[in-house]
C-alpha cells in the first residue's frame, strides 16, 4: 500500500450529458508522488472524469478534494492555479504560434499589457534544463515532431507549477523508444515529487509504468488494483467486461502467385512540398495482408491518397492486375475494383448527414443497381443497404438512418459494407480501429482477415504495432518517406519494427 | 486636359481620403478575423455607425458627440453578431448577411420616423471636415507631407489604429490570447482562457471600427446620410482585409490601394480624359478586388479556426 | 425491423396513382386560378390536398400522413412562425413609434392579399427565381450572394435577344429563355474558374462581379435605345418584339389584372423541377455530397471541381431566369438604375427556406405580400414603408436563429443538471 497522503479524491462523480450517462458514481484516490493509471475502453469515462478534475466540464453531481478541502474548478485556470496540470491526447498547441508563446500562453510574464519576451524565453530554458527536458524555445510547434510536441506540452504543464499531472493517452501516437523516452521522464518527475495520472486503454503501458491502476467500465468504476499484483489478463477482464481473446485466430492461407497490386518507385509530393514519399515500391498477392508499420506523418497519409488517386504522383508507377493505373481518377479506380478504408471516418469515409443507404451506394451511384437513366433508384439502394446492415450487423433503425446518428463502430462498419460489398481485389486499409471499442475492433480483425482469405490483397496502414502483428502477412517499415525494411511478423519482434520506425536498425 | 496632369497629389490626398473607411473597417475585419468570427455584417454596422452619426450630430450640435455615438452604435449593433455566432453558434455568414438586411431595414425606419422621409438626412451645421490640420514640420515633406500630415481627425485616427492594432497583436497579452482563440480555441480554452470572451472582443473592435468608418462616410467626408452610402465598403474591406493576409497593416495597404483606384475613377470622370463610359471606372475597383482575392497577390493563410463554431461541452466519451 | 421502417420502404402502390394524379391535375387548376385572382381556386387546391392525403392512407396508413405533415411541417413551421413574431413585434414598434398597427396591418394585408395580389405575385416571381439559385448553391456548400448580377446578366440578354428575335409561336420566347439563363450560366464561370484553379472565395468573387454587372448594366441600356442625346435621365432601352412577351393571365381569365404574366407558373415549375434534380438524380446526389463533406464524397470518387462547376452554373442560370422573367413578363424593356435588388433578396427568401426549393415559393410569396401590402398601407395610412423591411429582417433574424429556443432550453436544463452551478 501507498503510505503517502492522498492529494486528489473524487468522491461519487455523476456526469450526465444530454443523451449519455459518461460518468456514474465515481470516487478514485491519487496519493502523493505516485503514477496512477486510469484504464478503460473509449467510451468508458475516462476523459470526461479528467475533463471534470480540470474544470474544462461541470459534474452534474459529486465532490473533489485536493489536499483534503472540497474544490470546485468552474474553469480550467482554476484548476491551474490549484496545481493541476494536463496533456491532453490532442496537443493543445497553436501550430504556427513558437514553443515560447505556447508555453507562457494565458500566463505570460511582463507587467501590464505587454509581454516580457525575453523573460518568457529564459523562463521556458530553465525550466527545460532543470527536467533535462530539451527544446529549441523558437522553433514553431508546426516544425517539431510529435514527441517534441509532448515535451512541450509537459513543458507547459510545468510552467505552471503543476504538482498532479495528467495525461491522456500520452503514448498513443509515439514510437516504442519515445514511449521509453517519456516513461523516463514520467518517473523523473514522480521522483521530483509530481503526482502523475495516466489514461490508457493500453495494457502493456500499464503494467510498464504505473503503480497503481483504477479500471473504468461504461461510467463506473470497475476496480483498483496494485499494478505489481494484477495480471494483464485480468486488466483486460476487468476493463471489457469478459473474458477477452488478446490476440486474433489467423490461420495460415495460400498466397496467390501474381501480385494483384505494385506500386514501382513510387514519389509523391507533401503538402508542404518536399517528397512526402520516396521511391517507394511494394507488392501486394492475393490472399495476404501486407502490413505497413511507422510513426504517424512518414508518408502514410500521402500513400494511401496516391493509391486512391486522391493526389499526384511525382514519378513511378501504381499497377493493378498488371495494367498501369497511375493516370487514373478515383472514380475509374473503383471501378477497377480498388477499395479503400480511410483512417478518418468522419472526414474521409461518410457523409454523416446522408443517410447509411446514400453512404453506401456513394461512388456506385451512377451505376445499376443504384441508378436507372439520370435519377438513383432509391427502392433498390434501400433493399441493398437493408441487407448489408443484417449481414454486418450495423446497428440502426434501418437504412434510411442518418450515418451521424450511429456510433462510431457501426459508422466504421458502414464503410467496411460498402467496400467489401463491391468485392475488391484490393483493399487498402487505413487505421481501421482507430477510437474502436474491442468488441468492434474483434469483428473488424476477422472481417479483415475474412478479406485475405476470399483472396483479395489486403494493404494494411496502422500506427498500431500490435495490430499489424496480429494480422499482417508481412511488414514493410515506412520511414520519412520511404520502405526502410521488410520484416516477417514471425521472425520479429514489436521492439525491432520499432527501431526501424525510429529510421535505427542493426 | 491632359492625361497625366491627374496624377498629381491631390489624386494621392483622394485615394487616402476614400480609402479611410475601407481602412477602418479592414483592420476591424483583421481583428475579428484572427479571433476566429467571419464578419460580412460590416456593411449594416458602417450604416447604422453612418446614421446614428449623423442624427446625434444634428440634435447635439456637435460632429464629435455624432462620431462617439456612431462608434457606439456600430460597436454595439455588431454584439448582435457576436451573440449569433459566438453564443448561439448560428453560421458565421448567414448571421452577417441577416444583420445587413436588419440594418438597412432599421435605418430606413428611423429615418422616415426621425426625418419624415426616405433618402438622404437633414445637413449637419459643422461636420468633422472643418478640423483639418497640418502637423507642423512633417506636412512640409514634399508629397507625403499633405497626403499623410495634412489630414482631418478621422483620418488620423485610422493611421493610429493600425499602429495600435500591430502592436497590439503582436507584444500584447491580449493580443496573442486572441491569436490563438481563431488558431486552436481549445488550446485557449484549456489553459484557463474564455475563448468566447476574446471573440467578442474580436468582433466588438470591428464594431466599434466600422461605426468610426460609417461615422467618417456621413459627418466627416459627407455631412449627411443618405441611403446606400456605404455602397459595398464593408465587402471591399472584407478583401483587403484578405489582401493584406489578415493583419493591419497589409489591410491598410490594401484600402489605401481600393482608395486610390477609387480615386483614380472619379477623376476620370470628371476630366473626361478618355473616351470610354464612365461606369467602366466605378466597375474598376471590383475588378480589382476580384483580382485579388484570385490571388493575383501574394497568398497567405487565413486564420486555422476561422468561421469555425467553438463549443466546449460535447457528448463524448 | 421495425414498422416504421417498413413504411418507409413501400413502393408506391397501383391503385394510389388515380387520386395521385387528380391531386396534382386539382392542385395545378386551383393554383393557377388562384394566382390569377380568381380565389376561388382555393376550394380547389383543399380538394387536391384531401385527395392527396386520402392517397396517402390508402398507400401508407396513418403512418404516411403524419409523416407528410411532418415533413410540411418542416418546410413551413420556421418561415410562417418567424413571420408571424416578427409582424407582432414590428406591431409593438409601430405602437410605440405613434402609429396604429391595427390600421396599418390591415391596410398591408388588404393590400397584399386582396387588393393588389397581382403585384405579390408578379414581385414573388423573380423572387422565386434568385431564391432558387442561392438554396441550390447552399446544398453544394456554396454561398452564391452575387446573385443580384447573375440577374442583370440574364435580363440584358433576354432584351438582346428579344429585340431581333422573331420566330413563329413560342419557339422564339424559349429561345430568349435559353440564350438568358446560358449567358448569366457563363457568367459564373468566372467565380466557378476561380474557387477551382485559385480557391478564391465565391462570397467576394460573386459579389464583386454583381457590382459589375449592375454597373456594365448602363452601358448597355445607352447602346440598346438609351440615347442620351435625346432622352433624359433614367436611359432605357427599346421594347423587345411582342412576339417574345410571356403570355398574360388576362387572355384566359378577363378578369386578371392586365400586369399579370405567367412567370409565376414558370418560376413554380422550376422550383419543383430543381427539388427533383437535388433529391432524386445523380447529379443533385453529387451536389449534396460534396456540400455536406467534399472531402468523404472525393473519396468515392466524386469530383469537386466539376460539382462547384454545375452548381454554381445552374445557380447562375436560375437567377439569371429571374432576369428574363422580368424583361419579357412584365417591363418589356430594361430600365437604369433600376434598384429592384430581386438578387441581394433571394439571399433572404433562401435563408428563410431553410435552402428547400419548394420553401422558396412560400417564403417568396410572402416576401411578396409584404412588398406589395407595405406600398399599399403606406399609401393609404401614411405608415412609412420601412416597417416592412424591418418585419422582414426580424423575421430572418428570428427563422435563422430557431437554435434559440433550443439553446436556451439546453443551458437551461445544463444549469439544472448542475445544481444552479
Amino acid at each position: 500500500m501507498n503510505t503517502q497522503p492522498v492529494i486528489l479524491e473524487t468522491r461519487k462523480i455523476v456526469k450526465q450529458f444530454p443523451k449519455v450517462l459518461a460518468n456514474s458514481d465515481v470516487s478514485i484516490q491519487l496519493h502523493q508522488g505516485e503514477i496512477l493509471a486510469l484504464l478503460g475502453e473509449n467510451g468508458a469515462g475516462k476523459s470526461t472524469l479528467m475533463n471534470i478534475l480540470y474544470g474544462l466540464y461541470q459534474p452534474s453531481s459529486g465532490e473533489i478534494y485536493l489536499h483534503g478541502k472540497a474544490v470546485n474548478f468552474r474553469s480550467p485556470r482554476e484548476a491551474i492555479e490549484n496545481g493541476l496540470g494536463m496533456v491532453h491526447q490532442h496537443f493543445m498547441l497553436v501550430e504556427n504560434l513558437t514553443v515560447t508563446e505556447n508555453i507562457i500562453l494565458g500566463s505570460e510574464p511582463g507587467r501590464g499589457l505587454t509581454i516580457d519576451y525575453a523573460a518568457a524565453r529564459r523562463q521556458v530554458k530553465e525550466l527545460s534544463e532543470r527536467y533535462s527536458l530539451k527544446v529549441n524555445p523558437d522553433s514553431r510547434i508546426e516544425d517539431l515532431s510529435v514527441g517534441l510536441q509532448q515535451r512541450v506540452e509537459i513543458l507547459k504543464a510545468l510552467y505552471r507549477k503543476a504538482s498532479v499531472l495528467i495525461l491522456d493517452e500520452p503514448t498513443a501516437v509515439l514510437t516504442p523508444q519515445e514511449v521509453e523516452g517519456f516513461f523516463t521522464v514520467a518517473r523523473r518527475l514522480r521522483d521530483d515529487g509530481v503526482s502523475i495520472i495516466i489514461i490508457t486503454h493500453k495494457l502493456e503501458e500499464v503494467k510498464a509504468i504505473s503503480d497503481r491502476v483504477y479500471i473504468l467500465r461504461r461510467g463506473k468504476v470497475a476496480g483498483m488494483r496494485e499494478t505489481s499484483t494484477v495480471s494483464k489478463e485480468e486488466l483486460a477482464t476487468l476493463m471489457v467486461g469478459r473474458e477477452v481473446v488478446l490476440t486474433v485466430h489467423r490461420t495460415p492461407h495460400q498466397r496467390g502467385q501474381k501480385p494483384v497490386f505494385e506500386l514501382k518507385n513510387l514519389s509523391v509530393q507533401g503538402e508542404r512540398g518536399g517528397e512526402a514519399l520516396r521511391d517507394v515500391s511494394l507488392s501486394v498477392h492475393p490472399g495476404e495482408v501486407l502490413g505497413i508499420a511507422g510513426v504517424d506523418g512518414n508518408g502514410q497519409t500521402e500513400l494511401a491518397e496516391a493509391i486512391m488517386g486522391l493526389r499526384s504522383v511525382a514519378a513511378g508507377k501504381i499497377i493493378h492486375k498488371g495494367e498501369l493505373v497511375t493516370g487514373l481518377n478515383t472514380k475509374k479506380r473503383i471501378h477497377r475494383g480498388i477499395g479503400c478504408v480511410p483512417s478518418d471516418r468522419h472526414r474521409h469515409g461518410l457523409v454523416l448527414p446522408m443517410t447509411i443507404s446514400e453512404n453506401i451506394a456513394m461512388g456506385l451511384h451512377r451505376d445499376k443497381p443504384n441508378a436507372r437513366f439520370f435519377s438513383l433508384d432509391y427502392p433498390a439502394m434501400n433493399s441493398s443497404a437493408n441487407a448489408l446492415i443484417k449481414r454486418f450487423d450495423i446497428r440502426a433503425p434501418g437504412p434510411l438512418t442518418a450515418a451521424e446518428q450511429l456510433s462510431g463502430g457501426n459508422q466504421q462498419k458502414v464503410i467496411l459494407a460498402r467496400e467489401i460489398s463491391r468485392k475488391p481485389s484490393f483493399l487498402l486499409v487505413n487505421q481501421p480501429t482507430r477510437g474502436l471499442d474491442v468488441g468492434a475492433i474483434e469483428y473488424i480483425h476477422s472481417e479483415i482477415l475474412r478479406m485475405r482469405d476470399a483472396d483479395a490483397g489486403v494493404l494494411l496502414i496502422s500506427l498500431e504495432l500490435e495490430e499489424i502483428f496480429s494480422l499482417a502477412d508481412r511488414i514493410l517499415v515506412l520511414y520519412e518517406g520511404q520502405i526502410v525494411k521488410e520484416l516477417k511478423p514471425e521472425n520479429s519482434s514489436e521492439k525491432e519494427v520499432g527501431l526501424y520506425m525510429m529510421g535505427g536498425g542493426p | 486636359m491632359e492625361f497625366f496632369s491627374i496624377f498629381n497629389t491631390q489624386l494621392l490626398v483622394a485615394a487616402v481620403r476614400l480609402g479611410t473607411p475601407i481602412m477602418l473597417a479592414a483592420i476591424g475585419a483583421s481583428i475579428c478575423e484572427r479571433s476566429g468570427v467571419v464578419n460580412i455584417a460590416m456593411e449594416g454596422i458602417m450604416i447604422v455607425g453612418a446614421f446614428v452619426s449623423v442624427t446625434v450630430a444634428l440634435y447635439s450640435g456637435s460632429p464629435w458627440l455624432g462620431m462617439l455615438a456612431g462608434v457606439l452604435a456600430g460597436g454595439l449593433y455588431s454584439l448582435l453578431h457576436a451573440f449569433s455566432t459566438v453564443s448561439l453558434h448560428l453560421d458565421h455568414v448567414v448571421s452577417g448577411a441577416v444583420l445587413n438586411v436588419l440594418a438597412f431595414g432599421l435605418t430606413r425606419y428611423l429615418m422616415v420616423l426621425i426625418y419624415g422621409h426616405p433618402g438622404t438626412t437633414d445637413v449637419i451645421p459643422v461636420n468633422l471636415s472643418e478640423y483639418q490640420f497640418a502637423i507642423p514640420l512633417l506636412s512640409r515633406i514634399p508629397v507625403l507631407g499633405p497626403v499623410f500630415f495634412n489630414q482631418t481627425p478621422i483620418v488620423y485616427m485610422s493611421f493610429a489604429l493600425v499602429i495600435f492594432f500591430t502592436w497590439f497583436l503582436r507584444k500584447t497579452k491580449i493580443g496573442l490570447h486572441l491569436r490563438a482563440a481563431g488558431e486552436h480555441p481549445m488550446a485557449l480554452e484549456t489553459i484557463g482562457v474564455s475563448v468566447y470572451k476574446m471573440r467578442y472582443l474580436g468582433v466588438l473592435v470591428s464594431g466599434l471600427a466600422c461605426g468610426l468608418a460609417g461615422a467618417y462616410l456621413s459627418i466627416e467626408n459627407g455631412a449627411s446620410f443618405t441611403e446606400g452610402m456605404s455602397s459595398g465598403k464593408g465587402f471591399i474591406a472584407l478583401a483587403a482585409m484578405i489582401s493584406g493576409g489578415w493583419n493591419p497593416i497589409g489591410a491598410a495597404l490594401f484600402s489605401v490601394f481600393f482608395g486610390f483606384a477609387d480615386a483614380l475613377q472619379i477623376r476620370f470622370q470628371v476630366f473626361k480624359v478618355l473616351a470610354v463610359p464612365e461606369e467602366l471606372f466605378i466597375i474598376f475597383p471590383y475588378i480589382a478586388t476580384l483580382a485579388a482575392v484570385a490571388g493575383l497577390v501574394r497568398r497567405s493563410r487565413p486564420p486555422k479556426a476561422d468561421g469555425v463554431d467553438f463549443i466546449i461541452e460535447r457528448a463524448e466519451g | 425491423m421495425s414498422s416504421e421502417h417498413s413504411a418507409q420502404m413501400k413502393t408506391p402502390g397501383k391503385f394510389s396513382s388515380i387520386p395521385r394524379i387528380s391531386a396534382i391535375v386539382l392542385a395545378v387548376a386551383g393554383s393557377i386560378f388562384y394566382l390569377a385572382g380568381q380565389f376561388a381556386g382555393a376550394v380547389l387546391i383543399l380538394l387536391a390536398g384531401g385527395l392527396y392525403l386520402a392517397g396517402l392512407r390508402l398507400e401508407q396508413g396513418d403512418g404516411g400522413i403524419r409523416e407528410a405533415m411532418a415533413r410540411w411541417k418542416k418546410i413551413l413551421a420556421a418561415p410562417l412562425s418567424g413571420a408571424l413574431i416578427a409582424i407582432v413585434i414590428g406591431g409593438i414598434i409601430m405602437l410605440l413609434t405613434g402609429y396604429n398597427p391595427i390600421k396599418a396591418y390591415s391596410a398591408l394585408f388588404y393590400g397584399g392579399l386582396v387588393k393588389n395580389w397581382h403585384i405579390s405575385v408578379i414581385n414573388a416571381a423573380p423572387l422565386i427565381f434568385t431564391g432558387l439559385s442561392v438554396a441550390f448553391a447552399f446544398k453544394a456548400g456554396l454561398f452564391n450572394i452575387g446573385a443580384e448580377g447573375q440577374y442583370y446578366i440574364g435580363a440584358m440578354a433576354a432584351v438582346w435577344l428579344g429585340l431581333i428575335l422573331k420566330l413563329p409561336g413560342i419557339i422564339s420566347l424559349i429561345l430568349v429563355f435559353a440564350f438568358a439563363a446560358a449567358l448569366s450560366a457563363a457568367w459564373n464561370l468566372i467565380p466557378a474558374l476561380l474557387k477551382v484553379k485559385t480557391g478564391a472565395h465565391e462570397v467576394i468573387t460573386t459579389m464583386m462581379l454583381a457590382h459589375t454587372a449592375r454597373y456594365l448594366s448602363p452601358i448597355f441600356i445607352r447602346a440598346f435605345g438609351g440615347n442620351p442625346s435625346t432622352s433624359t435621365h433614367p436611359y432605357v432601352t427599346d421594347e423587345i418584339l411582342p412576339n417574345n412577351f410571356l403570355p398574360v393571365f388576362k387572355t384566359l381569365f378577363p378578369n386578371a389584372n392586365y400586369r399579370l404574366h405567367t412567370g409565376i407558373l414558370i418560376s413554380i415549375a422550376t422550383a419543383f423541377f430543381i427539388q427533383y434534380l437535388l433529391t432524386k438524380t445523380r447529379t443533385g446526389f453529387e451536389i449534396r455530397a460534396i456540400g455536406q463533406n467534399k472531402e468523404a464524397a472525393r473519396a468515392q470518387g466524386i469530383s469537386i471541381g466539376l460539382n462547384v462547376f454545375r452548381a454554381l452554373l445552374i445557380a447562375g442560370a436560375l437567377a439569371g431566369l429571374a432576369g428574363v422573367n422580368q424583361v419579357t413578363g412584365l417591363d418589356h424593356k430594361m430600365f437604369e438604375n433600376l434598384h429592384a435588388n430581386y438578387g441581394w433578396n433571394g439571399i433572404s427568401v433562401a435563408l428563410l427556406a431553410g435552402g428547400h426549393p419548394i420553401g422558396v415559393v412560400f417564403t417568396s410569396l410572402i416576401w411578396g405580400i409584404l412588398d406589395s401590402g407595405g406600398q399599399y398601407m403606406a399609401r393609404t395610412t401614411q405608415t412609412p414603408n420601412a416597417i416592412v423591411e424591418i418585419v422582414k429582417g426580424i423575421t430572418l433574424f428570428l427563422v435563422v436563429a430557431r437554435y434559440i429556443s433550443f439553446y436556451l432550453k439546453r443551458y437551461w436544463k445544463r444549469w439544472n443538471m448542475s445544481g444552479g452551478k
